[in-house]
């Protein structure tokens, strides 16, 4: 099986992609797991792998994802049509501002929400439901978006030609195009939902608890390490099979003939109100929670005032002493930049292996596996590899992008993956029979494409990086702290200038995001624009 | 032209694919160094304090401990105080700090029992509050530091309602202030968990009943101290709407530090000193460090004057040294409780389990 799967003729060093990956994944995922396992083995826990309380929890974590990601693609996908699809003033920023809501520190949306909807909207399942749709907006609209760009018009004109409606020639032409995009949003929205832990403590109830929020209770509370360890591996077994699925649905997308991004112009008459209505709608939805933000920073004892955002610069308005609360913005840049190459270059090689066959295969499935494994798990086998001699990577400030990459890798992997996979692999063969060689062909049937989504895959790995809040509490030094964890520290003591300071900062935190956002979809662009020249 | 980018990249990606392999090697041949315990840190003259994620101290105080002792005070942060013994018991014997600062008293038994810590005494040790001198788990812990979680109340609220507030526990089940509370789930908040040990503290085997009565009074249980104070509660400065709330007694003197400019001339918040559970906060050299004596040195430290009298307006908790004077503001607005409730370690360790189910069972979540 899958003898068609692998292009002909690739470039030798494309067999050795998975290499890095592989290796990265080794030292970083697995061997900390290890480590860990071996310090605290089973034991017991064996008897939480049957408890009827874990399967009940898992069981209603599967329904809560089940809903945030139905509710999220409802959401999500209409986003990723027109903000990757419509030619029109301030396109570039409505697609980067769908990606804010994904990096805000889970504490942030939390408050957000309930700034935005009040104390008397009853915290549980549906709250918590719209949390994480609203959260993963952009996974959807990115992931699918970058896909619909290069979707060929044609052949939905071909089907309007031969009589189907616009809604026939959606359903039966369009979808099946996106299928492959759709599944893999769909699988990692599933599983962020399944794993989501912040959220879930924050707005959720008796009905919304998640594995991972048992397993930080068993680790952080109880000190049940077998019972935990036990509890991690159900979840990693549970997830790993829903990506599975995901990879699988995905595979068996139709392949066509992607074009490099011509965006179209918006249609005049009512589709074109349609498509003004729906971008409208996108940035409402998307702002709504910041604009809540935005007014709390601006009003301090009840009256408008910019006393909090004049306090970000000192230092005692920061984390009493340690530094000025905008002084953690260079620490959060450098980890998101750091983040974004590491999780770039992992994951785009794996990614690229995904192409070729055999062991490769496994290593893009490994390269997805860090979705599954518990983050407290992964944090605490990080610390006993890393955090002491002989291998004490504390100290070179690495262990936190590295932490960070690991989160992102499997979203870039989710990103290029699909994207390469619905290429038409014929090029290569067709490059190659006029005689190029074989990296020549490769970059000639794979060179746009990876461009763009290396480039939003690179943008959505920095913004994980901007908005992750446990490892960077987890394994940092003291005096090193990020924009969420220093939010985290303001909104962790009483006293109104904690809050109008830490929303304040939140405000920042998702106009740099933005910015970097816009830049890279920029860049990307224009990217795009010359190789469109010389095609 | 795509050739030679496609070059450059696989360059780039050589380059800091082998930057990461040496970065791993060279730290993997510390090895054979490493079996003597990371000389590295000690010829450097570093000292390693792992702390919780609320750990600050001002910074002019760890210069004057490098100018003391000719040592770097390097902070490690491992979140909340839980994760950060978790941690340490899972590394117990190859510790990745020097010292710890922060294990609780319902934390340490179980920390003790996984022999984290190595005795030691510290200089001032005989400078404690009477009551916390011979809180020391023979010799293995110092106490460094102490708070109450108390129920905090929103006087303006209950001043224009024209109610007294409660003043007890079992007030708080009472009918006129049915809607009026919330508290933190104690399976995944530390004052949240201190209110139920607390509730058990005060009614023994009757908790659960207790807390039936709470929940037929309508309480709100919030994920985190964050969401109940910032977010439910009514003084908390972002429209929420119950008047009481678990939080701290040294509350209302952070809600003073922490106002806008004016600062009001008193807080609008007060502490309800009935049913407060008391927090006291360890610091221990940790058994197998790299820099046993420069640990000590840091408990000394943090049990030195200086720091002591840092604690109040950095952590906002009280200092356990006896003869340390506290700011104004903790004098005048920080709730001294005459009778806190506390229950006995080695007990929390094997209760806890089961009051967290049985409290998840009574409250349905």
């Amino acid at each position: 099986m899958g003898g068609g799967d692998g292009p002909l003729n690739a470039p030798r060093w494309l067999g050795w992609a998975w290499a890095i990956p592989a290796a990265f994944l080794a030292a970083f995922l697995v061997y900390p797991v290890i480590v860990l396992g071996a310090r605290v083995g089973l034991g017991d826990g064996w008897s939480g792998l049957t408890a009827a309380s874990t399967w009940q929890v898992a069981g209603l974590a599967a329904v809560q994802a089940l809903a945030s990601t139905i509710l999220a693609l409802v959401v999500g996908i209409p986003m990723a049509n027109v903000v990757s699809r419509y030619r029109y003033r301030g396109r570039a920023l409505a697609q980067a501002m769908v990606t804010v809501p994904f990096v805000l520190p889970t504490v942030v949306v939390a408050l957000a929400f309930r700034s935005l909807l009040g104390s008397g909207v009853p915290q549980g399942f549906a709250l918590v439901v719209v949390a994480h749709a609203y959260v993963n907006l952009a996974v959807v609209a990115r992931i699918v978006g970058a896909q619909w760009a290069q979707h060929d018009d044609r052949y939905e004109n071909v089907a309007r030609t031969l009589g189907a409606t616009r809604w026939q020639a959606f359903v039966t032409v369009t979808l099946p195009g996106l299928r492959g995009a759709i599944a893999s949003s769909a699988a990692v929205v599933f599983v962020f939902s399944f794993t989501s832990l912040g959220i879930v403590l924050l707005l959720g109830d008796s009905t919304t608890r998640t594995l991972e929020s048992q397993i930080l209770r068993q680790t952080s509370v109880l000190l049940d390490f077998p019972g935990a360890a036990a509890t991690a591996v159900i979840q990693l077994v549970l997830v790993t099979g829903v990506l599975l699925a995901g990879a699988m649905a995905g595979r068996r997308s139709p392949r066509r003939t992607m074009r490099p991004v011509a965006l179209r112009p918006v249609p005049a008459g009512l589709s074109g109100i349609v498509v003004r209505v729906a971008v409208a709608t996108t940035v409402i939805i998307v702002i709504a929670p910041v604009a809540a933000l935005l007014l709390d920073s601006l009003r301090a004892g009840g009256a408008w005032s910019t006393a909090w955002w004049s306090a970000m610069g000192s230092v005692d308005a920061g984390t009493t002493r340690i530094g000025s609360p905008l002084g953690a913005l260079g620490m959060s840049l450098g980890y998101a930049l750091v983040t974004a190459v590491i999780a770039s270059i992992v994951g785009g090689l794996a990614a690229v292996a995904v192409l070729s066959r055999g062991r490769a295969r496994v290593v893009a499935l490994l390269a997805i596996a860090p979705l599954g494994v518990s983050a407290a798990t992964l944090g605490l086998g990080t610390l006993l590899a890393f955090g002491r001699g002989p291998i004490d990577l504390r100290g070179t400030g690495l262990l936190v992008p590295i932490a960070h990459a690991l989160v992102a890798v499997p979203l870039v992997v989710a990103v290029v993956a699909p994207a390469l996979r619905a290429t038409d692999s014929r090029r290569l063969a067709v490059a190659a029979s006029l005689g190029a060689r074989p990296t020549r062909a490769f970059v000639t049937a794979y060179g746009s494409v990876l461009r763009v989504v290396m480039l939003a895959s690179a943008a959505l790995a920095g913004a994980v990086s901007l908005g992750e809040f446990g490892a960077a509490s987890f394994l940092a030094r003291a005096g090193n702290p990020t924009v969420p964890v220093q939010i985290v520290r303001l909104l962790s003591r009483p006293g109104e200038e904690s809050y109008g300071v830490a929303a304040a900062l939140a405000v920042v935190l998702v106009a740099l995001t933005l910015a970097l956002v816009l830049l890279v979809d920029r860049f990307g662009m224009s990217a795009l624009q010359r190789s469109a020249r010389t095609a | 032209m795509a050739v030679s980018r496609i070059r450059r990249t696989t360059g780039l990606v050589l380059i800091i694919g082998s930057l990461v392999l040496t970065a791993a090697c060279s730290s993997g041949g510390g090895t054979d160094a490493g079996t003597t315990g990371s000389p590295t840190a000690a010829e450097a003259g570093t000292v390693t304090l792992l702390a919780h994620d609320s750990f600050v101290v001002s910074e002019a105080l760890t210069e004057e401990f490098t100018a003391a002792t000719g040592l770097t005070l390097e902070v490690v942060t491992a979140g909340d105080a839980g994760t950060m013994v978790a941690g340490a018991i899972l590394a117990a014997g190859s510790p990745t700090a020097d010292v710890m600062f922060g294990v609780d008293n319902t934390l340490a038994s179980r920390a003790l029992d996984a022999g984290v810590f190595e005795a030691y005494t510290a200089t001032d040790a005989a400078r404690l509050r009477p009551e916390l001198a011979g809180d020391t788990a023979d010799g293995r812990l110092t106490p460094i530091d102490f708070g109450d979680v108390c129920i905090n109340i929103d006087d303006r609220y209950f001043a224009d309602a024209d109610v007294a507030a409660p003043t007890t526990l079992d007030d708080l089940t009472r009918p006129e202030f049915k809607d009026l509370l919330v508290v933190e789930d104690p399976g995944t908040s530390s004052p949240g968990l201190a209110f139920l040990l607390a509730t058990i503290a005060r009614y023994g085997d009757d908790w659960t009943d207790y807390w039936q009565r709470l929940r037929d009074n309508g309480v709100s249980v919030a994920g985190s101290w964050t969401d109940a104070y910032t977010g439910q509660f009514s003084a908390g400065g972002s429209g929420g709407t119950r008047p009481l709330v678990v939080s701290y007694a040294t509350s209302p003197p952070a809600e003073i530090v922490y106002a806008s400019d004016p600062k009001p001339t008193r807080p609008s918040t007060s502490v309800m000193t009935d049913g407060c559970y008391r927090q006291v906060e360890y610091a221990g050299v940790l058994a197998g460090a790299s820099n046993p004596d420069g640990a000590r040195a840091v408990v000394d430290w943090l049990l030195s004057e200086p720091v002591q009298a840092d604690l109040p307006l950095s952590m906002f908790v009280f200092p356990a040294r006896a003869d340390v004077p506290l700011p104004d503001v903790f004098t005048r607005f920080a709730a001294t409780v005459p009778a806190p409730l506390q229950l006995d370690a080695q007990q929390v360790a094997e209760g806890l389990p089961d009051w967290l189910a049985e409290w998840g069972a009574v409250m349905g979540r």
